[in-house]
């Protein structure tokens, strides 16, 4: 009795060992272990018949080939599961270098958006309000309020769009007439920035545009200086093009501010050796600014003797410009979807 | 402008070793843009002297010579050229030799133009970068030996440097080498040589009895004449033409070129006219009289380069009794220039008023050196200088030359020269940093400024160049003594404030909350548009046009007038894109002008007011399959709605006199508690159709700065309920009922009708196939729950009939089962 049971081991690790597939071992198990005729359970059942004595040895040596059996099977199948896997995965196998479709509709922010949105948001934290004014202005605030006189160059027709029956309306060919505005509307001390579109009656081609963004820049406070001045128009610098972005300011006449200064920063794609992109000099001229004129001050009902500030005006379409690349700038303002698309 | 290294050296002793390119950089860091230096014979190495040894015509182009020209080869070279200049055998002038190139970069190679080999160029000075304008070549002396390079043969050893004149505006000063010296002085600390002028000699037997008036003091500040003979008008000499040249200045004849010297050396514009053109009886040169006037409306005037001008009483000239013979300021008259044969002179050196010198000169289109340095307020004291020197060199050049007439000096120029008073401690309260006193004065005196220093305050005498309009309070002196000191030395510090928020700008939270919402929930594109729209745009929308502001001086003729919506030029993106596009999502964010209602003011005290500009949200989608774009743009004010957390109540078209482009049964008005902020609609297809629009076109509008004023109440909501911890019941419903019935009264008839009724959900809308006509088939979710306890199957069945009863009852519904 017990060589059958052994030979029945045998023959079931030799079967086991053959098996190719889920559905041979499913056959093979019911032909040892099916309940109704599987070959060890009929060995089994046969033990009845056996002396108490003899059945418990050859009782527990069953058992234990059962269960060696069963262990077989189990490695088979985990065996057999492992290669199907395989299988299946080698099918689901994806062209990964296929985008997902379909294709996801996406809107598209106009560029300006982007950089005027990531300058608000650096001076906000710098404490900083945000401020837009009116761009139909008037002939005070644009120039008047400024410190600019009746006879500067600026109001000339060639330079500033007016409005035909209002001889004192214009589109405001800055967003500087907020500095006065602001002055009398909220006092001092005051930080403020003023982004906004701005006019001038210039003919367009690839570099100029009668339509453009500025972004204006007031502080006025007990002792602020030219020093003060530097040091924020440093930061904004840094935050655009890296912290180790140099700035250089360099005298420049505006009618607004005293001492007036134009600024550059260290031209970010050479780093200052000099390239194309800023003509071989190193540097890219992106701002002006000044210590605010006390006329300016005093029209903003400022008492210069007790305060000062300084303003700052930057190109914010050069800096859109700059920053991706555009190399003409009437694409800003074309409503051409397939430049739009790429931001 | 140009400046002339070797012409500053003469008013400064540099040290040798100090470069062209050091006084470019430290000019240009302290006081003004330096655009370029250019060492004059750059790009000349392959041009030499050569001789014209004869020539013929083309064979095949009539206006093309052959030449054969000795360059100091040993064998003559072929050239063509073009009889630009007159040409003879035996001629000496500047050949390009091929292969080479030019300044400017234009490339001399041995080709062949139409049959004839050329190996080289005639070159005329524009080509050489010696001038800038006209058309003329240098002839050489006999005695230059062919073959030497031009750089040899012209001298040409100086450094130019080219300075932006739009960085001169507000400094008169430097409008001469004299002046750029005195800067170029304070910036290496050292000091300016000083301009030394003879007196001129007033022992003088009156020949010519000069009689100057200036009619309006205003517009001619200072007025100096001198009558000069013995004067024979000849070529200048060779220093003097070189120094001109240098500067790109075209030698004319000896007196010209010495009033453009001194203007370019001191900055002030000098004229010569003949005395002849200037006195009635010509033959006898006795009496002079001029008068410094406005001129007549309508007088005409013939200008030295023989154009005739039309000018008006803003304009001044100076005048005979007879007529007009210079254009004060801007240029001299035709007839009464030097000539050739002219004997006597009267030099002018005068100060004329920079506002009407600008606009005279804008106005006639008429820019002139003269008139460029005028405009610009110069120093009336330059005036006699410039006289002086004048005549000391006309004096040097035509030895037979005397002065002729008295020194006539009218008029009372004044300029405020201070002094200022500033408190030593301003310097650093403005700039931040302490600056040495004995700094600040050296800086301040080297430039002119007469410092005396007394108990920690200094007193500033300001120099009458600097006088004019530039310098007039301490802030100024606080510049030039910072620019000069060095931005750079000035250290970047930050300003310490108290961390008070900044306050918020609501509306533009909101342009970038809309902005954003538009963007990555809508799938919008914004686009920005010019502010100005055509009058065509405007009669398309059928809008009228009177209502609109007009710009006086539009740059295109075509969109002079200024917005009052975003929508004309959204719909003129559509047919700029549509050609290849399915479909278009665009949206535009910005200010519209209304002059009809009130906006911001004008000035502080005043009580006129700018017209109202409110920013404005557009949106507009076209598909092309798509014939009800309504349903999209719908979406727009309900994703605004959720996302903003406000209520908009959708108001039909009747509930304000729609726009004559808003089609009439596609129309919605977005309405708050405060009043109608928008709308949602389909343009007219009649406006689609005048805009040569094929699809139908959806669009959604919003007034911004409107809203943010509104949803200020609404901004905290409780938009969170309890939430019931007992199941729901979802029951669908469909049913037909006639098209008119709304979705909104359906709402408002069920959401009153059964407490455990919570949710009342459209999902489908469907008319056509099947439908009868004029019917439509709506289908619902409706949520049945109650928070108290689990509903059974007959509490849901008894409130779901009521729904159906009260459907078939209200609205005629035939449930659809």
């Amino acid at each position: 009795m017990q060589n059958k049971f052994e030979d029945l081991k045998t023959q079931a690790f030799l079967a086991i060992k053959v098996i190719k597939d889920s559905d041979e071992l499913v056959a093979l198990e019911n032909k040892l272990l099916g309940r109704k005729n599987g070959e060890l359970t009929n060995l089994m059942k046969s033990l009845k018949d056996l002396s108490a004595d003899v059945k418990k040895t050859v009782g527990q040596l069953a058992n234990e080939i059962k269960t060696e059996i069963e262990i077989g099977l189990d490695n088979k199948r985990r065996e057999l599961r492992q290669a199907e896997w395989g299988t299946l995965i080698e099918k689901e196998r994806l062209d990964i270098t296929q985008p997902a479709l379909p294709k996801k509709e996406r809107g598209h922010f106009h560029p300006n958006t982007i950089i005027q949105k990531d300058l608000e948001n650096l001076f906000i934290s710098m404490g900083f309000m945000v401020l837009d004014g009116p761009e139909l202005e008037s002939d005070y605030y644009n120039f008047t309020a400024l410190n600019i006189p009746e006879t500067h160059p600026a109001r000339d027709s060639q330079d500033t769009f007016y409005i035909k029956g209002h001889s004192n309306w214009l589109m405001r060919t800055h967003t500087s007439p907020m500095q006065v505005r602001a002055m009398q509307k909220y006092g001092v001390p005051l930080r403020t920035i003023v982004p906004g579109k701005c006019y001038r009656n210039e003919a367009t081609d690839v570099r100029h545009e009668h339509t453009f963004y500025q972004m204006e820049g007031l502080v006025v406070d007990k002792g602020i200086s030219f020093a003060h001045m530097k040091g924020v128009l440093e930061a904004v610098a840094r935050h655009l093009y890296g912290q180790d972005t140099k700035v250089r300011l360099r005298p420049k006449f505006y009618p607004f501010v005293e001492p007036g200064v134009n600024g550059e920063v260290t031209c970010y794609l050479c780093k200052g050796s000099g390239c194309r992109l800023c003509k071989n000099t190193g540097w890219l001229e992106i701002f002006g600014a000044g210590l605010v004129h006390p006329s300016v001050l005093k029209e903003g009902n400022v008492d210069s003797k007790e305060y000062q500030g300084f303003a700052f005006g930057f190109g914010l379409t050069r800096l859109v410009m700059l920053k991706y690349g555009i190399d003409d700038i009437r694409l800003l303002e074309s409503g051409n979807m397939k430049f739009l698309e790429q931001f | 402008m140009f400046i002339s290294f070797n012409w500053l050296k003469q008013h400064i002793n540099l040290p040798d070793s100090t470069t062209a390119d050091e006084v470019a950089n430290k000019l240009k860091l302290s006081t003004v843009e330096v655009e370029s230096v250019r060492f004059q014979g750059a790009d000349l190495e392959g041009v030499v002297v050569g001789e014209i040894l004869e020539f013929k015509k083309h064979r095949n182009a009539d206006k093309l010579h052959v030449a054969h020209v000795d360059v100091g080869e040993g064998k003559p070279r072929q050239v063509i050229f073009g009889q630009m200049v007159k040409m003879e055998p035996g001629f000496k002038v500047p050949v390009a030799l091929a292969p080479t190139a030019l300044p400017g970069g234009k490339k001399i190679d041995r080709i062949e133009i139409r049959g004839e080999l050329t190996e080289g160029m005639l070159c005329l000075d524009q080509e050489l970068g010696l001038l800038k304008e006209g058309v003329s070549i240098r002839f050489f002396e006999k005695t230059m030996k062919n073959g030497m390079p031009i750089t040899k043969a012209l001298g040409l050893d100086d450094y130019i440097l080219e300075i932006d004149n739009k960085s001169l505006s507000n400094r008169p000063d430097l409008w001469g080498h004299y002046g750029i010296a005195r800067e170029v002085a304070a910036l290496f600390n050292r000091e300016v040589k000083t301009y030394e002028t003879k007196e001129i000699n007033k022992s003088i037997k009156q020949e010519i009895k000069l009689k100057v008036e200036i009619e309006d003091a205003k517009l001619c500040p200072r007025y100096m004449a001198v009558a000069m003979s013995g004067i024979k008008v000849g070529e200048s000499p060779a220093w003097l033409k070189e120094r001109l040249t240098a500067v790109g200045l075209r030698p004319i004849n000896n007196i010209v070129d010495i009033t453009n010297y001194v203007m370019l050396d001191v900055g002030q514009p000098m004229h010569a006219f003949d005395a002849r053109k200037l006195t009635i009886n010509k033959e006898q040169l006795t009496n002079v009289s001029i008068v410094v006037r406005r001129a007549k409306e309508g007088e005409e005037f013939t200008t030295l380069d023989h154009k005739k001008y039309r000018l008006d009483s803003s304009m001044v000239v100076i005048a005979t009794d007879e007529k007009a013979v210079a254009l004060a300021g801007v240029m001299g008259g035709l007839e009464s220039g030097i000539a050739d044969d002219t004997t006597t002179i009267i030099f002018e050196s005068a100060n004329f008023d920079a506002a009407t010198t600008r606009k005279t000169s804008t106005k006639l289109g008429l820019r002139t050196d003269s008139s460029a340095r005028f405009e610009k307020s110069l120093d009336p004291n330059m005036c006699e200088v410039a006289l002086k020197r004048a005549v000391e060199l006309i004096l040097e050049i035509c030895p037979e030359a005397k002065v002729a007439s008295k020194v006539i000096d009218e008029g009372k120029p004044r300029l405020f020269t201070g002094p200022l008073e500033i408190p030593v401690e301003f310097f650093a309260k403005k700039l931040g940093i302490e600056i040495p006193v004995k700094t600040i004065v050296t800086i301040l005196q080297r430039l002119g400024f007469i410092v005396t220093e007394k108990k920690k305050t200094l007193s500033v005498k300001i120099p009458s160049w600097r006088a004019t309009k530039d310098v007039s309070i301490p802030e100024d002196l606080v510049e030039e003594v910072a620019r000069i000191y060095g931005y750079d030395n000035i250290p970047a510090t930050l300003p310490t404030f108290p961390i008070t928020p900044p306050g918020e700008n609501k509306l533009r939270t909101l342009e970038h909350r809309v902005a954003e919402i538009m963007v990555r929930e809508l799938g919008f594109t914004e686009v920005y548009n010019y502010s100005f729209v055509s009058a065509s745009q405007i009669a398309k929308l059928g809008d009228d046009i009177s209502r609109y502001l007009e710009l006086d001086n539009p740059i295109s003729k075509e969109k002079p007038y200024v917005r009052r919506n975003l929508l004309p030029n959204l719909l003129e993106n559509i047919s700029s894109n549509m050609s290849r596009a399915e479909s278009l999502k665009l949206f535009e964010i910005g200010k519209v002008f209304h002059g009809d209602e009130a906006g911001p003011r004008v000035d502080t005290n005043g009580d006129e007011l700018l017209p109202r500009q409110d920013v404005y949200l557009t949106a507009l989608y076209v598909h092309k399959k798509d014939t009800t774009p309504f349903w999209e743009v719908r979406r727009i004010a309900e994703m605004l709605a959720l996302e903003l957390g406000m209520h908009f109540e959708y108001a039909p078209a009747s509930a304000r006199p729609l726009h004559s482009w808003q089609h009439p049964a596609r129309t919605t008005w977005l309405k708050m508690a405060g009043g109608i902020v928008g709308r949602v609609y389909e343009l007219h297809p009649s406006t689609t159709e005048s805009y040569g629009i094929a699809q139908r076109v959806g669009l959604c509008s919003i007034n911004l700065s409107e809203l943010v004023e509104m949803n200020k109440a609404n901004s905290f909501k409780n938009i969170a309920t309890a939430l019931s911890s007992f199941p729901e019941a979802v029951r669908d419903i469909a049913f037909l009922v006639k098209k008119e019935i709304a979705h909104a009264d359906i709402l408002q008839v069920l959401g009153s009708i059964d407490p455990l009724l919570t949710k009342i959900e459209l999902f489908d809308v469907f008319e056509g196939v099947g439908i009868g006509e004029g019917y439509k088939s709506l289908a619902y979710h409706l949520t049945y729950v109650s928070s108290e306890r689990t509903l059974t199957n007959s509490e849901v069945d008894t409130a779901h009939s009521k729904v159906e009863k009260i459907l078939q009852e209200k609205f005629k519904a035939e449930i659809r089962k």
